[in-house]
């Protein structure tokens, strides 16, 4: 049994492939039509490239109900790695993205919580 | 932008106001969540990725997408009961964003309802149940292993 997929729900698969790659600079690695909306998956160039995330068509309303909820109370539904968490602020801040928390020490990581545009908080992490 | 927590929420309060049946105008809803209306639509925009005028249209057009699978009304029905007062305009509008008029949106999603009356998943996908969609054959999944 391997980890090779993991998800997040999206409001607008379109709008979330441009923030994904354009902005947070992750790569398209699929993008098949599926009906209405399409099997969306990107990676991060720092690898592996055989782990992806899938920006999954957040269309159920289950699936809303808790990534309405999630956001409200402000919680990040996915974590990014960084080795230099202050850069990445800055990039992202100069790009125009949002951000709920600048970053904060918190025990063994630095922390800092954006928008992803999509209905999601994104937590980025630096460890040590 | 670093939005305070008490800002998120403000935006978020609006966001529900904006999805209820009769939303007030956007003036309205900035002055509901006291903040003023140009800030109130370049924070709005800048949390939700929409303006909060886009995100009302497209809370009606999922509505309406509801009302045409599972309701029994007419398409000028669900015009009306979303909100839209012109059938052109919401026809436009909805194939715009969903990229199919109305009408055959309901004719497909019809047909792909049986007895139960639920939205059937491919419809309202959720927790990576498009994976079952996909074409059987190349590498949609990921590539075979040595």
């Amino acid at each position: 049994m391997r980890i090779k997929l993991t998800s997040i729900m999206v409001d607008d698969q379109n709008r979330a492939l441009k923030f994904y790659t354009e902005v947070l600079g992750f790569q398209k690695k699929r993008d098949i039509p599926v009906g209405e909306y399409k099997w969306l998956t990107v990676v991060s160039p720092e690898g592996p490239g055989d782990l992806e995330l899938v920006l999954e068509p957040n269309a159920n309303p289950a699936g809303k109900a808790f990534q309405k909820a999630m956001f409200e109370q402000a919680i990040p539904l996915a974590a990014f790695e960084t080795s230099d968490l202050k850069a990445e602020f800055a990039r992202l801040k100069a790009l125009g993205v949002t951000f709920t928390q600048g970053p904060t020490k918190r025990g063994p990581v630095t922390i800092a919580v954006l928008s992803d545009t999509c209905g999601n908080l994104l937590q980025l992490y630096q460890p040590g | 932008m670093v939005l305070t927590r008490d800002v998120l929420a403000r935006l978020c309060r609006a966001r529900d106001l904006l999805c209820e049946e009769h939303a007030p105008s956007v003036r309205e809803v900035a002055r509901h969540v006291e903040i003023s209306l140009f800030h109130f639509i370049r924070q709005f925009e800048a949390a939700f990725g929409v303006t909060p005028r886009q995100f009302r249209i497209g809370s009606r057009i999922q509505w309406a997408k509801r009302l045409l699978a599972v309701g029994r009304l007419s398409v000028t029905d669900v015009c009306m009961e979303v909100g839209f007062s012109s059938l052109g305009s919401f026809s436009d509008t909805f194939a715009r964003r969903v990229g199919t008029r109305p009408s055959e949106y309901r004719r497909r999603a019809r047909a792909m309802i049986h007895d139960s009356g639920m939205v059937p998943h491919p419809l309202e996908p959720g927790c990576l149940s498009l994976m079952a969609l996909l074409p059987e054959s190349g590498d949609a999944i990921s590539e075979k292993r040595e």
